[in-house]
């Protein structure tokens, strides 16, 4: 997610709100439009996804097995086991039938089904990309909100620069920086964050000690990522708070007397929250599949690890699964952009 | 005002309809007056002409021997001396000396990514721009499809099936991050065919390719130049978390690889921060480099975004 | 119209944080469902060893078809074998006291101990075995993972509880290393999995406490983080020292190292050349190595042909002219390679099969000895008429096309990496072109099984018995002619190294048995198809807090095939210390300190806020 293109990407997919004023369909149609678009582009995806992880003719089963005393039948059934042996339109046909229900194929490393891999990854992903979302929002938006107010100040500068700075550090290895010296400790600092994984499995896991040995193994995948995406929130913020300060809107609520902080609360603060949300929502789709640096570099066992696990081999069923949930959620959050939208600007509202 | 608009994305949807076509010189003289008043846009450009100035010369000193693990005969691993100013990596090789040699298979990806990106980002741009109808809606429903596959794991999954090394990693940056441009350049384009000069070219019967070529493409340049700096810092950073990620040849010499290696070789656990630490901090400088050039540029070509 | 305005921010608010909520809600619900209610994981009373698992982790469960490092470690603490490996590296005593062979070399008769339970309290006897054994010669799934150590098997009967009876179709000599633990086959309950042989693929063994007998008992297993374990304190072989057995997963061994020197665990089996160096000068921590299990070298292509002879793929011809390949073996410097790549710790390596197991043990005769020598290697190839190019790259020829090599190499090995690039250097000095081509494990295989490599990087291990290692240069592991089938390490077939094979595992006399193995392994040296570099130490590293750990030595010592069963049985805490919670509690109130931060942070901007509307 550190990465800008996904930023102007994600920009770029914004709603363009002049366009759709434009377009006055009542809203359930609107719902039926966009849920429509939606649908076929997850069936587009599901394509691309085939296409990509099986134009390579690639034979697993001697990784599978090897140094392992198997003999041929053994190889044989495994290849049939796993569908290699049938033809590639049929291998496709299975393919959608099977991700439609739900099934995700078979894991070539696991001897478990995709499917019941990445749900037992979802939840340690939406924990940590949860957690450090939700701060970075806060955080973001009220640097953001400070800064755009009084641009051109100390704050501000300070404010800005840092987070382009940020914004600029490779995720991955901000996380080894942390990692090096929280937890392996250096010099006369002493580690004493944990170094991997997301719970300590000589503590009991359940009640109180867990949730909090639980929170001390999210403190640094968390602040990786919080340091690495609230930049992104402080430049939209900004930039839409300065748009709003030069509107002649808030001149009318200074010379009703309202004080610099209400006018602020009041007047700028709703309009340039708008393009926030929306970015913010686009934000919560690509949020989960950006987390596959950090959760690798700390082991934390999400979707991203998993993906990640998957390359060496490379496990391409789990690449294939894992790449359906990330699209399907950026999809969704797409979506639900789109209908935030609508409900939070006025002027789309009112129709 | 759009919702499209941030620091990051120059939207220029009623940018400079200035008048028309103002002598070149001129405008270059005014342009580049304009961004020396940007002392953090001069910093990033002095950075990166600093780095490519490097790359460039890295060759005249730097002889394939001190590259070469087979030739070289450093001390493994070691601190910074003397003689090895950044100290050594595991096969006894300068740092300092990887670190420059790096620079040049690193901005190589970034460039020749970005290179990709906005070419084939400008010309389905354009295209979805001039033909609107059903060619611009297929085409952009394309590019929304494309939009929906999230970025890293798309890229991840290009790299892993086309087989490591950076030919494929360029090709990953590239795949995932021509939309942005498509849809920037198609929104200019839109703004540009609206305006009477085309419209007059249009009259005097100049043909789709002409009209495209002649007169959309000069005009939607600058914001594809400004549009492109970003992306180079983008791919930059793809670069180095895909080759982290194990995707990269590990033969060639580039940042992320340099610290692939130390990452997954042990320098972490030796301590090793001068061969962890320079590679990173290089891959930032660059980022920003490129960054706030960008920023600055947009800047200026955009005054609207002057709010002091 | 301000009051609505207001609302509206904070329904917006509201409405990110909701959004943030909506993401962490489930999570946290997800957490609290994954930390399974399980009544034995709350008592951790008691020491705990901790160690890092097998990078390779856990694959399944269920021991009729995993074939991960990982799974297999754990089956070799859960389930019983019916001979171990003794610290001479020769099969001892396990569930069975003694054996017996039959004259014809074709019954042996196992007789096992009495007395025996399962962690359930089922009785263990000859039956549990019988059946095992038998499931896995008659059932296909059952069969998948180690199928082939049965497949000579005539009949496996229990006439009695403490009487095991197998009968083999030839003679063989390895039958006592088919049940041992780690690498040989896990004897089931019984009572436990006839009920899931209908659908023994899909079973997953994951009901917690395992039934099974061995040191340790299976408590608890998060896939891709932790198998937790309790010690079994009748064990046959000796009660455990530690109460709990705890192994961790670290897929990076970085990230393993971190957390030993952190003192968040307390035994790395197999850290690389560089940690094992700055691990030996770290407080805290001691590091042994022992003799290598395995080598690292270089595959060449000697002209990939299917069984019958039809040659495949599009492997250089000039690699099966045995000239050539010698004269790469000769330009190879493996000295410098076990002092730079793995910085010492390791020997050169000659014979096939590697130190760890002595008894197999095989030196080059005086004179035929492959030394570094390029300049004699460069002789060679002008005498065989490769004539040097203009770029100084020489030309085959048979084909007359310039000598350029494809070198495959695995893209997740830093060693692979390291050695490919010392060997383009080598190779070009004798005129010989080389192209690195890093690859994924599966593709590198599946270009390994078609014939479409010139030169692929190489690494095996081996358990004491060397039957499989040296079954994957037979020429029965050649593919079919449709191209399938077959598990050729490099497509090596000689008729004369096959009769060797079939006559050592029908010597029952061990020093008989190694002279033959050690002539399989003179062909092998002098074919150069499997050019060997080096065996590197297996290192270790522990806290000090552990002792007792079973490490072998340096050179040419013992090295226990089942090393996770016997340091882990052996081990044994230094001090009763309460260590293991000291670290954690600081960390807790980090953590907690931090949400206060954030959470205040929070509620500043809340509480903020609430001020403006009342002043308004």
């Amino acid at each position: 997610m550190s990465s800008p293109s996904a930023v102007a990407e994600a920009v770029g997919a914004a709603p363009d709100p002049r366009p759709r004023r434009a377009f006055r369909v009542p809203r359930p149609g609107y719902l039926v439009t966009k849920l429509a678009a939606a649908a076929v582009s997850f069936g587009v995806t599901l394509v691309i996804g085939f296409v990509l992880f099986n134009v390579m003719p690639s034979d697993p089963v001697r990784t599978m097995t090897r140094g392992r005393p198997v003999s041929e039948a053994q190889l044989a059934a495994l290849r049939v086991q796993l569908g290699l042996d049938k033809p590639i339109w049929e291998r496709f046909f299975d393919y959608v039938g099977n991700t439609l229900h739900g099934n995700l194929g078979y894991s070539w490393e696991y001897q478990q089904s995709v499917a019941s891999l990445t749900l037992s990854r979802v939840g340690p992903t939406l924990l940590l990309m949860g957690t450090s979302f939700a701060i970075s929002v806060v955080l973001g938006l009220w640097l953001g909100m400070r800064s755009g107010w009084r641009a051109g100040s100390l704050f501000d500068r300070v404010t800005s620069s840092t987070a382009l700075t940020l914004w600029s550090v490779p995720t991955f290895w901000l996380g080894m920086i942390l990692l090096i010296v929280f937890s392996v400790g250096i010099g006369p600092i002493h580690g004493f964050l944990p170094t991997a994984g997301m719970s300590d499995p000589t503590l009991p896991q359940t009640g109180m000690t867990h949730y909090l040995d639980v929170a001390r193994h999210l403190v640094l995948p968390a602040l990786t990522m919080v340091l690495v995406v609230y930049a992104q929130y402080v430049t939209i913020m900004r930039s839409s708070i300065i748009e709003e300060k030069g509107s002649p809107y808030l001149l009318t609520a200074r010379a009703k007397g309202l004080t610099d902080d209400a006018v602020r609360r009041r007047h700028a603060l709703p309009n340039a929250m708008l393009p926030s949300v929306t970015m913010i929502f686009m934000h919560l789709g690509g949020l989960i599949s950006g987390a596959v640096t950090v959760e690798a570099i700390f082991s934390w066992p999400g979707l991203g690890d998993l993906t990640y696990q998957a390359l060496t081999i490379p496990d391409l069923p789990v690449l294939q699964g894992t790449f359906i949930v990330f699209s399907a959620s950026v999809i969704i959050m797409n979506l639900l952009a789109d209908l935030a939208y609508r409900v939070l600007d006025p002027r789309v509202r009112a129709q | 005002m759009s919702a499209a608009q941030t620091a990051t994305e120059p939207v220029h949807a009623e940018a400079p309809a200035a008048a028309p076509v103002p002598p070149r010189f001129a405008a270059a003289r005014r342009f580049a007056r304009a961004f020396r008043g940007r002392p953090a846009g001069v910093a990033g450009l002095s950075i990166l002409l600093l780095f490519t100035l490097l790359a460039l010369l890295a060759p005249a000193f730097i002889g394939p021997d001190q590259l070469d693990v087979t030739k070289v005969n450093g001390p493994l691993l070691a601190a910074p001396s003397g003689s090895y100013p950044l100290g050594t990596d595991q096969a006894g090789r300068s740092v300092l000396l990887l670190l420059i040699w790096g620079s040049r298979e690193s901005l190589e990806i970034g460039v020749l990514a970005t290179v990709l990106t906005v070419v084939f980002g400008s010309a389905i741009g354009i295209v979805a721009g001039h033909f609107g109808g059903f060619v611009g809606r297929a085409l952009m429903h394309v590019t929304d499809w494309f939009i929906a596959l999230p970025s890293l794991p798309l890229a991840i999954s290009l790299a892993a099936v086309l087989g490591q090394g950076s030919a494929s990693i360029t090709i990953a940056i590239a795949v995932t991050s021509w939309t942005a441009t498509a849809r920037l350049v198609r929104a200019q384009t839109l703004a540009v065919e609206a305006r009477p000069f085309v419209e007059r070219a249009r009259a005097l019967g100049a043909g789709n390719w002409q009209i495209m070529l002649r007169q959309v493409l000069p005009n939607v340049m600058p914001l594809i130049l400004v549009s492109s700096t970003l992306t180079v810092a983008g791919s930059l950073l793809s670069e180095a978390t895909l080759t982290f990620l194990g995707l990269g040849s590990p033969t060639d010499v580039t940042w992320g690889e340099m610290i692939h290696d130390a990452f997954f070789g042990g320098a972490f656990t030796a301590d090793a921060w001068w061969y962890l630490l320079p590679p990173g901090l290089a891959i930032l400088a660059v980022v920003l480099g490129f960054t706030l050039t960008g920023r600055a540029v947009e800047h200026v070509l955009d005054p609207r975004m002057e709010n002091k | 119209m301000v009051v609505r305005e207001s609302r509206r921010i904070r329904a917006m608010l509201a409405a990110a944080c909701v959004s943030g909520l909506l993401v962490a809600g489930p999570a946290a619900l997800a957490t609290a469902t994954a930390a399974r209610a399980d009544s034995s994981t709350g008592a951790t009373s008691g020491t705990t060893l901790r160690v890092a698992m097998d990078s390779s982790g856990v694959d399944t469960l269920n021991p009729f078809t995993a074939y991960f490092n990982g799974a297999l470690d754990l089956f070799g603490s859960i389930y019983p074998s019916l001979t171990s490996i003794d610290e001479n590296g020769v099969p001892g005593p396990y569930l069975a006291d003694s054996w017996t062979l039959s004259p014809d070399h074709l019954t042996w008769t196992f007789k096992i101990h009495s007395g025996l339970k399962w962690s359930d309290g089922q009785p263990l006897t000859a039956a549990d075995a019988a059946w095992t054994l038998n499931l896995i010669m008659t059932n296909t799934v059952a069969g998948t993972a180690n199928g082939t150590l049965v497949s000579n098997f005539a009949s496996v009967t229990a006439p009695d509880a403490t009487t095991l009876v197998i009968k083999t179709k030839q003679p063989q000599a390895n039958v006592t290393y088919v049940s041992i633990p780690v690498s040989g086959i896990p004897i089931v309950p019984q009572h436990i999995w006839q009920s899931h042989v209908a659908d023994l693929k899909d079973y997953k063994n994951d009901t917690f406490p395992v039934v099974g007998y061995g040191p340790w008992t299976l408590t608890d297993y998060q896939t891709d983080q932790y198998a937790k374990l309790d010690a079994n304190k009748s064990f046959l072989l000796g009660a455990p020292k530690y109460d709990h057995l705890i192994e961790q997963l670290y897929k990076e061994s970085d990230a393993a190292v971190a957390a030993l020197k952190a003192g968040q665990l307390d035994y790395i089996n197999g850290v690389n050349a560089t940690q094992f160096s700055s691990l030996q000068h770290t407080g805290g921590i001691t590091t042994a190595q022992a003799a290598g299990d395995g080598w690292t070298g270089l595959e060449l292509n000697p002209g990939a042909r299917t069984r019958s002879g039809k040659p495949i793929g599009t492997g250089n011809p000039a690699l099966s002219d045995p000239v050539l390949r010698r004269a790469i073996a000769q330009a190879i410097d493996k000295k410098t390679l076990v002092a730079k790549v793995i910085d010492g710790q390791g020997q050169v390596a000659a014979g096939y099969l590697p130190p760890a197991w002595p008894q197999w043990n095989w030196t080059p005769q005086a004179g035929e000895e492959q030394s570094f020598d390029p300049a004699a290697a460069n002789k060679m190839l002008d005498a065989a008429g490769y004539k040097t190019g203009a770029d100084g790259i020489r030309v085959d020829p048979k084909t007359g096309k310039p000598l350029n090599l494809r070198l495959g190499i695995h893209s997740d090995s830093s060693n692979d990496s390291a050695i490919s690039t010392y060997l383009v250097g080598w190779l070009k000095a004798i005129g010989v072109g080389v192209t690195i081509q890093p690859m994924s494990m599966t593709a590198l295989n599946s270009d390994l099984g078609k014939g479409d490599w010139d030169m692929l990087m190489d690494s095996w291990t081996t358990g004491p018995d060397p039957t499989y290692l040296l079954g994957i240069q037979s020429c029965s592991t050649l593919p079919g002619d449709d191209g399938n089938g077959g598990n050729t390490d490099a497509f090596f077939c000689d008729p004369n190294y096959d009769k060797l094979f079939a006559q050592q595992a029908t010597i029952f006399d061990p020093a008989q048995r190694a002279q033959v193995v050690g002539q399989m392994q003179d062909i092998l040296y002098k074919a150069d198809v499997d050019q060997l570099f080096y065996y590197a130490t297996n290192k270790v590293a522990a806290s000090t807090k552990v002792t007792g750990l079973v490490t072998g030595k340096p050179d040419n010592g013992f090295y226990p095939a089942q090393t996770s069963f016997w340091s882990y049985l052996k081990a044994a805490p230094v001090a009763q210390s309460a260590s293991a919670s000291s670290g954690s509690s600081t960390g807790t109130f980090v953590g907690l300190a931090g949400a206060v931060v954030v959470v205040g942070a929070g509620a500043v901007v809340v509480r903020r806020r609430r001020g403006a509307d009342d002043r308004e």
